[in-house]
């Protein structure tokens, strides 16, 4: 595969991310803005009225059949919280023409069209996006912030990171809250998508058996060429925030308690980030790590039972699904590992290994379109540009004693517990 | 080895039936750096009575035992455990129960061969102890107590048991906190040597590979192990009438969430092309109902009684067949009540073919689609050759497919004495 970077204009650039190795091309675009308070709901609104109607397709049937039409080109789209940044994620998938059962109009032409076409161009109506639309979107929305806490597990994760990131950016789910959708109008949304698109910043994501050419497209497409020049407003640098929550205990009606730890890696800069991986890797990042050994494995405590780091805000964060009256015992042997991991518990080979577990994972990026797109638009982000070839080395050059000393800058800042009612 | 090829999606299938009955499946992708290896057993949750060759009486099997083996196949006699051996290679490995098959599998980028030797190794060697069947059953059961907290897992069950009144699908794969308490070593010893033989298995493979040296690698790995015959499964009479039209259940939900459901007969008799056409008809026809671009989708959306829209789902075997529909909506009951109008509006005004044609080109691009992953891959070429079919038969009968197909089955199978709805609410 081979990646080239375009600046279409200041604040908007176009990523090519050439292969033939798919049946499929895959067009995305991203809008990326700082997190705030403000805006966080009318931004994750925006994009659910968006693909309601254009000015040229103006209902969501329409666009569903057009797209139907192009061999079921398939939309999406999404709401991330991205470190500090919140990011308006729309893609279009289509088949590449030569897999087609008879010849056709350029598919991927019209597919990037279409997909400007939704973003770009969105239904008006006087002053502002269509009232029903918006209207019904609202109740939309209010359902799906409320839906928050039909996936216990992640529900005891996200009001884990609410609660330690309070009144913070990172702490702000990312679909918004529900007392917002009150004040939304039609124009008011309006006007904060006019905000958002002229200050944003704008990455055009292009995956598949595609030429260069294909920038003289998307260049000239009259959406792109309507858009100005922008300093664009978002988060290079993420919010710190040591600060020790404790103990947090919440009752909700569960058969099993979801217990979730949130650490702070405290890594002293970016090279050392990569040895927290490789940290998190034995701690917890897969069957072979002391969590799951230790949890599941030995003490029978839990089936799942995992850590995970999040690189934007240097911190883990630990998941386990236990038994309700087994709280103290899992916390207890998860500290024991932490604590494992300071006093160098841990053997040669379980060091070799993660660091082979990741450096495979780091060559199946490749190897699927969506994820070739998430590692390079990380890479965007942090503008801190590695080819998978100086990942992979990064990874190799981890020593037993990068990950000691890492080990004794973790703290744990909060315990978030998930319980029934009695 | 028997070469197929697919000149639409432009790929090949190398077969091979091995002397002692497992067929090989290898669909080799240029330029891929992952490789997916998958062993599966046609044997799943489902088949809790059967005759094991030789015997003359049946045997009866607590529920929840293919899965129960699938947990166990990782423990070793050495004390190592394969789950943990194939994760220190660097790749990543996994094994799943359905109602009808279990499978095992790895997927990497590195260390292809040696992982194969510990995945052939394992699921050839097993190793029980009291001790270590004990120790499972905690594990298991919070994996139970785990899908208890899942409310859209209920939701599938309860239509599972408004449909079902004897056929084991109306009942967890995982079993129950009590099913599993009676499993014991000999149970598991018996379960695996009358399913796990090459006879009743099925290999896939795919990656960058070339095809004819890798069916060597696999030979050089397999113990030989005589065909022991067919098994015979015994499934309990299943009335082709449903048990009740609704069942609700409490949870914490914040919406409630529904499934639909349509008893439909099982395929017992069925040619290949003739299953793969059912299915596609299916398909459209079900996209046509409640798909992105349907009208009782833009209905129900506009009213805001859906959101996130109507999932649907055709599954079909030899001793079970139904039509699914689950999402969340404020009024289960309005949805299901349109559903049954639209259904009638269809049979009494039929079909548009401009639509029809639209839908057949979307779902053509979904099969096309699905060959872009080589995970995708080989679990759709294992999953469907258990049902006797090749996964090509998908974009080559396409074409095969009429509105008159779809008119059929709106007759045969759309019934409202034959449809359930389940909900589950605060």
């Amino acid at each position: 595969m081979e990646y080239i970077e375009n600046d279409i204009k200041k604040g908007i650039k176009l990523h090519i991310l050439k292969t033939d190795k798919f049946k499929t091309n895959l067009i995305a675009v991203f809008l990326t803005t700082a997190l705030q308070r403000e805006t966080v709901t009318k931004n994750a609104l925006i994009s659910a009225v968006l693909r309601r109607g254009t000015n040229t397709m103006k209902t969501q049937e329409e666009i569903s059949k057009k797209l139907e039409e192009l061999y079921g080109a398939s939309f999406d789209c999404g709401v991330d919280k991205t470190g500090d940044n919140q990011v308006l994620k729309f893609y279009i998938e289509s088949v590449n023409d030569q897999f087609l059962p008879q010849q056709e109009e350029n598919m991927l032409k019209s597919s990037i069209n279409n997909l400007f076409e939704i973003v770009f161009n969105p239904l008006m109506e006087n002053k502002g996006f269509k009232k029903e639309y918006v209207e019904q979107e609202k109740q939309n929305m209010k359902q799906r912030i409320e839906g928050k806490i039909d996936n216990k597990a992640r529900y005891a994760l996200d009001r884990c990171i609410e609660e330690w990131y309070k009144d913070k950016a990172f702490g702000l789910y990312k679909f918004g809250y529900t007392e917002d959708l009150e004040k939304i109008d039609e124009e008011n949304l309006y006007e904060q998508y006019k905000t958002l698109i002229d200050t944003c910043k704008i990455d055009i994501w292009i995956s598949g058996d595609v030429q260069q050419e294909i920038k003289k497209s998307v260049e000239e497409n009259q959406y792109i060429e309507n858009l100005g020049e922008r300093e664009p407003k978002y988060q290079t640098q993420n919010e710190k925030n040591n600060c020790k929550i404790g103990e947090i205990i919440e009752k909700m009606d569960v058969t099993q308690g979801k217990l979730v730890m949130g650490l702070s890696v405290n890594s002293e800069n970016e090279e050392e980030k990569y040895v927290a991986l490789v940290y998190n890797h034995i701690l917890g990042g897969s069957a072979n790590s002391k969590i799951f050994q230790n949890v599941r494995e030995k003490a029978n405590l839990a089936y799942a039972a995992s850590s995970s780091y999040f690189r934007y805000k240097d911190n883990i964060f630990i998941s386990c699904g236990i038994e309700i009256s087994n709280y103290e015992k899992a916390v207890e042997l998860i500290k024991m590992q932490i604590e494992d991991m300071k006093k160098a518990n841990f053997t040669k080979e379980e060091l070799e290994n993660a660091k082979k577990s990741i450096i495979a994972m780091i060559h199946t990026i490749d190897d699927e379109q969506d994820t070739g797109i998430t590692y390079y638009f990380g890479q965007e982000l942090s503008n801190n540009k590695n080819s998978l070839e100086d990942y992979v080395k990064k990874i190799e050059n981890v020593k037993k004693e990068d990950i000691v000393k890492l080990a004794n800058q973790v703290q744990i800042n909060i315990i978030y517990f998930l319980k029934n009612e009695s | 080895m028997q070469i197929i090829e697919n000149a639409n999606v432009k790929e090949k299938l190398f077969f091979e039936k091995l002397e002692n009955g497992m067929p090989v499946l290898i669909i080799p992708k240029r330029g891929m750096k992952k490789k997916y290896m998958i062993w599966g057993t046609y044997y799943g949750s489902n088949d809790n009575i059967f005759i094991v060759p030789g015997e003359s009486k049946e045997t009866r099997v607590p529920e929840g035992v293919a899965h129960f083996l699938e947990h166990k196949m990782f423990e070793q006699e050495n004390g190592t455990n394969s789950l943990d051996v194939l994760t220190a290679l660097g790749v990543e490995a996994n094994a799943y129960t359905t109602n009808d098959h279990t499978a095992y599998l790895f997927e990497g980028t590195t260390n292809f061969f040696e992982a194969m030797d510990e995945l052939m190794n394992y699921v050839q060697n097993p190793y029980f102890t009291d001790e270590n069947v004990e120790k499972e059953k905690g594990i298991i059961g919070q994996e139970i107590m785990m899908y208890d907290d899942y409310p859209d897992w209920k939701v599938y069950l309860n239509a599972m048991k408004a449909m079902y009144h004897n056929h084991s699908v109306k009942i967890d794969i995982v079993g129950t906190i009590d099913s599993i308490s009676k499993i014991d070593k000999e149970v598991l010893y018996k379960c695996y040597h009358t399913f796990y033989n090459p006879e009743n298995m099925v290999m896939v493979i795919c990656g960058d590979f070339e095809p004819e040296s890798l069916l060597e690698e696999v030979k050089k790995r397999l113990k030989s192990v005589e065909p022991i015959g067919e098994i015979k499964r015994i499934y309990p009479d299943e009335p082709t009438n449903i048990v009740k039209e609704k069942i609700e259940e409490q949870m914490e939900v914040s919406q409630p969430m529904y499934t639909i459901g349509i008893k439909d007969k099982p395929i017992d008799h069925m040619e290949s092309n003739q299953i793969v056409q059912k299915e596609l008809a299916m398909q459209i026809l079900l996209e046509l109902l409640v798909g992105k671009s349907s009208y009782l989708y833009k209905e129900l959306y506009n009213k805001g009684s859906i959101y996130g829209g109507i999932g649907y789902s055709y599954e079909v075997s030899k001793s079970y067949a139904h039509i699914l529909f689950s999402g969340q909506s404020n009024n289960p009951e309005e949805v299901y009540e349109m559903l049954k109008k639209q259904i009638e509006y269809f049979k009494k005004e039929g079909i548009s073919p401009k639509d029809f044609e639209r839908i057949k080109r979307k779902i053509y691009g979904e099969y096309i689609e699905e060959y872009n992953d080589v995970g995708n891959i080989a679990r759709m070429f294992l999953t469907d050759y258990f049902k006797g079919v090749n996964s090509f038969a998908y974009l080559e009968q396409i074409k095969n497919i009429h509105v008159e197909n779809l008119i059929q089955l709106l007759e045969d199978v759309f019934n409202e004495d034959k449809m359930v709805i389940s909900i589950v609410r605060n």
